[in-house]
């Protein structure tokens, strides 16, 4: 802007203005010298707040073990005072932890869902229920080792697997399967505390009776809960009395639930979310109304339709960078860079292993992979960057990327 | 460590990858130094970044950067970013100022949308408040001399010309030391005319009777005659782009890392100790972290911080920290009837009585709200909106929740704002959320150590405003080779002072140290 002189008088100083203005410096000076020499809260409250609720590790110790089904066992674990976790941290219900192991040599993550309350954090301790695979890497490790007293770690509650009223329905239907059933005990037992101000109705899917985890616990749930709380077994292979048989249907929904007025929460294995995209298919339900836990590894990438043909069943050579240090490590095709990186012994960083929390984003210098498109949550610029998230790409020729290190080591 | 993994002594050290620090370490590697950048999250950016809940993928903080201008009339940010540095990020042009709703203003609601470029803003005023003119183009003018005077100050290395700054500067010189109301009622601006120019006042945190004028002055006419950019994808774009360029330029980054000591010896920087136990050796720490972070945790051994260095810090007001709602809507901009970028919502028009108020933890009396796709159209999947609605809070309104009330006071204030938003703008948004998350005092701690959760740097009140920082920067240097960028330092908060405060941190230490060299 042009034009003619501009001339401000601030009332009433007037031309004491200029005075002032030499007074800055001065003023300032006198200022911080009446100000007490004393030092400052290294931790002021918003700080400490953070750190209860998001504590970068957990020291755990195993305080009960309790078999739930011939493969399920329930660890309760408690906090290891003497070494400085004093409480479990807080959480919402349907979060879960991620817990790291030195296994063979390699040190690797597993997240686990709390299947216990919140209420119950603050009273001193966290639970989880651990399946035993025949040929799990881990969990083979928890029950052969984790035994009363023993040490655990863990990070601090993540994931997104909860209600929010400003979001969420009331009226919810909980789809379990397996082990799926966890976040929704948390759930359950929230509702009792009054944590928790939902209507669940669980639907869940078992191959036989003897396989259903919390079976007696869940009817007690229901039976204390006056109608807020409601659990249909769905049974594959079985067929008894008091039991749907086969799988979870739309029809089965509509028979105990009303799926149209209700937010649905999905959680359990690949398949499950598989056969209950179909079911649920159609314009009827919108996609907010519908939330699925992420599931974890991927089994058998290249039994997936979008797989690129040619790579399967091959090994190739990753160089791994990791500050001024490059390794050259071995990776199959059917596995993710995370397992090929941790089975090295590189101890990569990880949390969600589904592709979601970030935590092991890492830079693709060179080479192609597969990143499977429903599990690719990776922000926008890390496409255009190329960044990766090694816990689900899978090598398709030799590569070359940048790795960070774990927060803590 | 590892010490194979990274070299074990650099010129200069980084500490923070946020916006001052990004900007320090490719400044610095540019200029040939062996630049580390150490960054306790495992992402650049502190609060400049982004996060992915669903179908949606949020900016967490930014609203606007200032001083940024389009490719023909560029603002210092954008040569900064583009020019000097030399990164690959988009950008779009943010549509208009602002809309400002004051649903209760006693003369009657005030609901302006206001266009960028100062004769647009000026008519604009004059429609909305007819006898306006004359006292909005003096104050606008006078905005625009304090921008100027600011970079003759910059310009002149600290050694200004007496008889440039009272014949040219003159009116600078007069108001740099007066409040934003002070300055208003000076030119005599009539008062809804007051109340629309001073809707910007939120992003500095401070209400007009508080805030220094030129501060204000700066970022009003930065805004207004440079227009207002954001990265086409989140913050995360550019701050990822700076990380690569850092790389590029020979500079080394480790991420997951924290700096839990500056060493110092004979009141000099030696070396830093991270979380994993290395150390590293170096002459020369840029803080991208509060002087209140640096003094109170880091600096070892602590007796090495003078009692003028605290005395500093109890003298200033770390600013407030921030609520901000994210929300993932499943309709569009059109249907939800959103047709505006940036949205004022004042509950109450005066903004020190707002200031007052984010002293405690009750109703939001205010927000800034951003609806991105009205400046990034295709930032969420089609028929989908990202809204979010952000208001202030000083750390201690937080200090009394405990982690089991968290949840239930930050979703209470959500709602609040939700409802204020519908109400102001006669719309409905709860109906269509599919993605929430709520980012508190707490939050902003968590990712970024920010002290009290602060994100407003220091109060800049008239005895600690840019101009009295800048004239005592080198005898409140307490330790030597210590120096500041980011929302902290003393060019204060904001993305484009942080940035370019890594920028003035940086050449600091390139002279120091190619005198040494
Ligand atoms: C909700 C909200 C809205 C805002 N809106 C706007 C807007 O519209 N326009 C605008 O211009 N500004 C806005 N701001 C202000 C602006 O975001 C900040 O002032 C600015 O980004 C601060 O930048 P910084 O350089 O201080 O970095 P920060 O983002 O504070 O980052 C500091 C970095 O240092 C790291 N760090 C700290 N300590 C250590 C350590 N010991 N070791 C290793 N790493 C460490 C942190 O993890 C972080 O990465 C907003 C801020 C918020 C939160
Ligand atoms: S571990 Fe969470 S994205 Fe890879």
């Amino acid at each position: 802007m042009t034009g003619k002189k501009l001339h401000v008088k601030i009332k009433p100083l007037g031309i004491l203005d200029l005075l002032s203005f030499k007074n800055l410096v001065p003023g300032r000076k006198k200022r911080i010298e009446k100000a007490p020499g004393t030092s400052i809260d290294p931790l002021p409250p918003v700080n400490a707040l953070a750190g209860k609720l998001h504590p970068e590790i957990q020291h755990l110790v195993v305080d009960q073990i309790k078999d739930e089904t011939g493969d399920v066992r329930t660890y309760r674990l408690v906090p290891d005072k003497e070494k400085g976790t004093l409480q479990p941290a807080y959480f919402r219900p349907g979060q879960y932890l991620s817990f790291t192991f030195e296994v063979e040599g390699a040190t690797v993550t597993r997240p686990y869902s709390i299947s216990s309350t919140p209420g119950e954090a603050l009273s001193g301790f966290y639970e989880i229920a651990v399946k035993r695979y025949h040929d799990g890497f881990v969990s083979r490790q928890i029950w052969d080792h984790w035994t009363e007293g023993c040490a655990v770690l863990s990070g601090g509650p993540e994931g997104f697997f909860y209600h929010d009223h400003l979001r969420d329905r009331q009226n919810v239907i909980g789809i379990a399967g397996g082990t799926g059933i966890t976040p929704f005990r948390s759930m359950a037992k929230s509702i009792l505390d009054d944590d928790l101000k939902i209507n669940l109705v669980i639907f869940y899917g078992s191959n036989k009776k003897e396989e259903i985890i919390y079976h007696e616990e869940l009817k007690e749930l229901q039976a204390s809960s006056g109608g807020r709380i409601k659990i249909i077994h769905v049974l594959a292979e079985e067929k008894l009395e008091n039991f749907e048989h086969g799988y979870i249907t739309a029809d089965l929904l509509k028979k105990y639930a009303a799926p149209l007025e209700s937010s649905i929460f999905v959680c359990g294995p690949k398949p499950l979310y598989r056969h209950i995209d179909r079911e649920l298919k159609g314009p009827a339900i919108r996609r907010k109304f519908i939330r699925k836990e992420d599931f974890g590894e991927i089994e058998d990438v290249s039994s997936l339709e979008t797989y690129p043909g040619g790579a399967a069943g091959k090994a190739f050579k990753v160089l791994v960078h990791r500050g001024k240090e490059a390794v050259e490590i071995e990776a199959d095709a059917g596995e993710s860079l995370l397992v090929a990186m941790e089975r090295a012994g590189l101890c990569p960083p990880s949390s969600c292993r589904s592709g979601s929390c970030g935590v092991c984003r890492s830079l693709l210098i060179k080479g192609d992979l597969f990143i499977p498109e429903e599990v690719d949550d990776r922000r926008q610029a890390d496409k255009k960057f190329g960044y990766i998230h090694p816990c689900i790409a899978y090598p398709l020729e030799n590569l070359e990327i940048v790795v960070p290190r774990r927060k803590i080591e | 460590m590892s010490k194979d993994r990274f070299q074990d002594s650099y010129d200069a050290v980084v500490v923070g990858a946020g916006n001052g620090g990004l900007v320090a370490a490719a400044t610095l590697a540019a200029k040939g130094h062996k630049t580390l950048l150490l960054e306790q999250h495992n992402l650049p950016g502190g609060f400049a970044t982004s996060f992915v809940r669903g179908r949606f993928e949020f900016e967490p903080s930014l609203h606007e950067i200032a001083d940024f201008g389009s490719p023909q009339n560029k603002g210092g940010v954008r040569k900064l970013l583009e020019d000097k540095i030399g990164i690959d990020s988009e950008w779009m042009r943010v549509p208009e100022a602002y809309r400002l709703i004051i649903p209760h203003e006693k003369s009657g609601r005030i609901d302006a949308t206001m266009p960028f470029g100062e004769a647009e803003y000026i008519s604009k005023m004059e429609q909305y408040v007819p006898g306006s003119r004359e006292s909005v183009s003096k104050f606008v003018k006078l905005c625009e001399e304090v921008v100027h005077a600011f970079s003759y100050l910059g310009r002149s290395r600290g050694n200004p010309d007496k008889k440039v700054l009272t014949g040219t500067y003159a009116n600078f010189l007069k108001t740099a030391p007066y409040t934003l109301q002070e300055v208003l009622d000076a030119v005599k601006m009539p008062y809804r005319a007051q109340k629309i120019i001073t809707a910007y006042w939120c992003y500095l945190g401070l209400g007009s009777k508080y805030v220094n004028f030129s501060i204000f002055a700066a970022m009003f006419n930065r805004y207004i005659a440079k227009e207002a950019f954001i990265p086409r994808y989140r913050s995360h774009e550019y701050t990822t782009a700076l990380d690569l360029k850092i790389r590029q330029l020979g500079g080394d980054i480790i991420y997951n890392t924290r700096v839990e000591r500056i060493l110092v010896e004979n009141g000099r920087v030696v070396g830093v100790e991270t979380s994993h136990g290395d150390i590293i050796k170096t002459a020369y720490v840029i803080a991208n972290t509060s002087p209140h972070t640096v003094y109170s945790r880091l600096i070892h051994p602590r007796s090495a911080v003078p009692e003028r260095a605290w005395k500093t810090c109890n003298a200033r007001k770390v600013g407030f920290s921030a609520l901000v709602v994210y929300l993932g809507l499943d309709k569009s901009p059109e249907e939800l009837g959103l047709k505006e970028y940036s949205y004022f919502i004042y509950s109450t028009p005066d903004s020190n009585e707002i200031y007052d108020r984010f002293h405690k933890l009750g109703r939001p009396a205010a927000q800034a709200t951003v609806c991105l796709n009205n400046a990034v159209p295709d930032c969420s999947p089609e028929g989908t909106t990202i809204l979010y609605l952000t208001t202030l809070f000083s750390g201690e309104a937080w200090s009394g929740v405990s982690p089991r009330d968290y949840f239930q006071v930050k979703n209470k204030i959500a709602a609040e704002m939700i409802d204020e938003f519908e109400k102001a703008l006669g719309v409905n948004i709860e109906e269509s959320i599919e993605e929430i998350a709520v980012a508190t005092p707490a939050t902003f701690a968590r990712y970024t150590g920010a002290f009290n959760g602060g994100i407003y740097g220091y109060e800049p009140v008239p005895w600690d405003s840019i101009l009295p920082r800048m004239m005592t920067m080198n005898e409140e240097k307490y330790i030597k080779g210590l120096d500041f960028a980011g929302g902290f330092a003393f060019r204060g908060h904001g993305y484009s002072s942080s940035l370019q405060s890594g920028e003035t941190a940086a050449l600091l230490t390139h002279k120091d140290l190619m005198e040494v060299k």
